[in-house]
């Protein structure tokens, strides 16, 4: 269908891009400008050049942001991905009783990440906690995973996957109701075992699936704030200190906003970069298909 | 059905709100004839209670002003919300702040000067406590803000477990290490008694700093984090967490590892605890064993700095509604509510009167370890009257305070790093 003037599709298309342009462009546009200004909120900013980006590059900080922020993403998507996958197949059969423990599995992702995070706070302490005492009851030592810097990112990492698993799971169980059962059993009577059919049948059909879990995972591990708010505040250490708790602690607890704009410009050009290598992965693999 | 020029209307109604809430009012807030005073405050548990308790009283006491007392979360959340409130001019009438904050919150024009007001400059404060003697200088500043909830560190003591290994509340830090040593106990099933414990944070070590002779600004300005005291100070927790193992750092940041402290301290897995005064009514009222409070240990000398916060006006409320904060907080520093704020919390008594009464009333020799907090008083270092202390705390030593007694990095290199960081612009 044709439009009946030139700038009817720009006219459809235009209260999404002025919503874009003010929420998404003009502030990225503002934390660039202010990234570099010396500037706390309440006395009038000062011009430092990139000054903020050398204070936050300085003894290696930023680049450990970003390792941190990619080392739980890449846990979380992994993860769920895995898990979500693995009670997907488990679970995709008929009976009240999976019915259930598909419904308990999705409840966590459900409850809110403040609920979740005060939740397993309480299950990790290493005193009065569930790991704790199980630790103890088996003779080993009590470790505080969440006090430890080298347990407790990967321990939110886990309680990401936790929260996230029911997702990706009820995402998997749709996709699979789309895998033709003929296509299955035509298999079968040609012999291939059941690693077989889902090496050769179930994963191929499942890729468009798993290619939108990967996505909406890394989405939501990329933003991760209240589980770090809640747990550890981005210690021990700055162990946990992942790049929006980072935005946020430099500019509401340090009264930095020149050093968190110029943290907000390397994490949007970081998710440009990850964004972009996602693209072209999803590009080559959908030409080999074609 | 909702039509569509409703949602328009209810659009343009939120955005004209939203709007109004970003300017300046200059009309103070009514209501029933009364001028509404917002307050944030920053508190939990008991201590909130006795402040709501104080709040009600007020209020019920006049006919004048109400109170609205509004929780904002811990220190760090109310004064994060007080600076966005601030920059949206949507800020309270009246709040309370930690010290730290006040020469950078007055350097930004944003608080009330109260020399003006009616008896501010003679209200008697116990000088420690009050801005004159917090901070360096405090006195040749306008007078901006108004002790309140005041405290200083101080180390708890199970009593019945230091009597049990015959020791004493240690006054040095090697009979610090030394008793720790005797009271730390490692059961089989790997649960530990430990002898000391302190959250790992910028007050406890400002307090060593100071024990060890440093201090953290220089007279001309220099921020030099103690310099070696500095040091001295992180590889002595160092040596009580790796070296002699007699010491756990708590888990969790900032108040997390307040409360998980004060929790094990409160279970009897702790001996000795580094807290603040103000959790002294509650530790005495929920432990299940005798609590002895001490000074802090001395290295080459003894040395607290002062915690807790204090009573200030925004500037950009409308001036009746700051004559009417005024009127509370005066109201607030009068000795019974003073003595009633003290004795129900353990944070100071704040003004002279009020320990006076006290003393006569035969407070300090029923509560000895009131006292111990209040003769440590002498001790105090003020706070330096530096703009950025907030940040250095914040986002200098803190998280390098952790990764050295954490990770056991390298005191110096790390404390080297760190007046580095300090001299970067904010």
């Amino acid at each position: 269908m044709n439009p009946r003037a030139r700038w009817h599709p720009w006219g459809m298309l235009a209260p999404t891009l002025a919503l874009l342009a003010v929420f998404f462009i003009l502030p990225i546009g503002v934390a660039a400008y202010e990234s570099l200004y010396s500037w706390d909120l309440l006395t009038p900013p000062r011009y430092v050049g990139t000054a903020n980006y050398r204070a936050i590059s300085a003894h290696g900080e930023l680049l450990h942001i970003a390792l941190r922020t990619l080392g739980y993403s890449a846990i979380v998507v992994t993860g769920t991905m895995a898990l979500g996958l693995a009670l997907a197949l488990l679970l995709d059969r008929p009976g009240r009783f999976f019915a259930f423990v598909r419904a308990s599995v999705f409840s966590a992702y459900v409850v809110s990440w403040v609920a979740v995070a005060l939740l397993w706070m309480w299950m990790l302490d290493g005193n009065a906690g569930v790991a704790g005492k199980l630790l103890r009851a088996v003779g080993a030592p009590s470790v505080s995973l969440l006090g430890d810097p080298r347990w407790a990112l990967p321990t939110l990492a886990v309680v990401g996957v936790w929260k996230l698993t029911g997702y990706s799971m009820i995402v998997f169980l749709a996709g699979l109701q789309s895998v033709p059962r003929s296509l299955l059993e035509a298999a079968a009577l040609d012999g291939a075992g059941a690693w077989a059919r889902f090496r050769h049948v179930t994963m191929p059909l499942l890729a468009p699936t798993a290619a939108f879990v990967a996505t909406t995972s890394l989405v939501t591990s990329f933003q991760a704030f209240d589980v770090v708010r809640i747990m550890t505040q981005g210690g021990p250490a700055r162990a946990t200190e992942l790049f929006v708790y980072a935005i946020y602690e430099q500019i509401f607890l340090n009264l930095s906003v020149g050093r968190a704009s110029a943290l907000t410009v390397v994490f949007f050009v970081l998710l440009l970069a990850v964004a972009g290598l996602q693209l072209r992965v999803w590009r080559s693999r959908a030409g080999d298909a074609r | 059905m909702i039509a569509r020029r409703d949602v328009l209307r209810a659009c343009a109604a939120s955005l004209a709100l939203a709007s109004t809430g970003c300017g300046r009012r200059a009309r103070p807030e009514r209501r029933d004839g009364r001028i509404v005073v917002t307050f944030w405050y920053a508190y939990g548990d008991l201590v909130r209670r006795v402040l709501l308790e104080l709040v009600a009283r007020f209020n019920a006491g006049q006919s004048r002003v109400l109170v609205e007392a509004v929780h904002q979360g811990d220190y760090f959340e109310c004064l994060a919300k007080l600076r966005t409130g601030i920059a949206a001019g949507a800020a309270p009438t009246l709040s309370h702040v930690v010290c730290e904050v006040v020469p950078y919150l007055a350097r930004a024009g944003v608080l009330e000067e109260l020399d003006g007001y009616e008896g501010a400059r003679a209200l008697p404060f116990v000088t420690a406590l009050g801005q004159r003697g917090a901070f360096d200088g405090g006195d040749d500043q306008p007078l901006v803000s108004i002790p309140f909830n005041r405290s200083t560190p101080i180390a708890f003591c199970n009593a019945r477990q230091l009597d049990e290994a015959h020791v004493e509340p240690p006054r040095t830090w090697d009979e610090l290490a030394h008793d720790a040593g005797l009271l730390t106990r490692r059961a089989a099933g790997g649960e530990t008694r430990w002898g000391y414990e302190v959250p790992i944070g910028w007050w406890y070590w400002v307090a060593m700093v100071g024990q060890a002779g440093g201090r953290l600004v220089e007279p001309d300005g220099r921020v030099t984090l103690g310099g070696e005291a500095g040091e001295k100070a992180v590889r002595f927790w160092q040596r009580l967490v790796h070296v002699d193992r007699v010491m756990r750092p708590p888990p969790g940041r900032d108040y997390q590892a307040w409360q998980s402290s004060m929790e094990s301290f409160l279970e009897g897995r702790i001996a000795m605890l580094w807290s603040s005064t103000a959790f002294l009514r509650y530790i005495e009222d929920n432990a299940r064993f005798p609590v002895v409070a001490a000074p802090l240990p001395r290295d080459v000398r003894a040395s607290v700095p002062t915690g807790g916060t204090m009573f200030v006006l925004l500037r950009g409320a409308p001036d009746e509604e700051k004559q009417a904060a005024w009127e509370f907080v005066r109201w607030m520093c009068d000795a019974e509510q003073t003595i009633a704020w003290s004795t129900r919390t353990g944070y100071m008594p704040v003004t002279r009167p009020a320990v006076e009464r006290l003393v006569e009333r035969g407070w300090y020799a029923r509560h000895p370890n009131d006292r111990v907090a209040y003769d440590q008083l002498a001790s105090v270092d003020p706070w330096p009257w530096t703009t950025d202390l907030l940040r250095i705390e914040r986002d200098v030593v803190e998280p390098r305070l952790e990764d050295a007694v954490l990770t056991g990095r390298d005191a110096h290199e790390l404390m080297d790093e760190a007046r580095d960081d300090a001299a970067r612009p904010a």
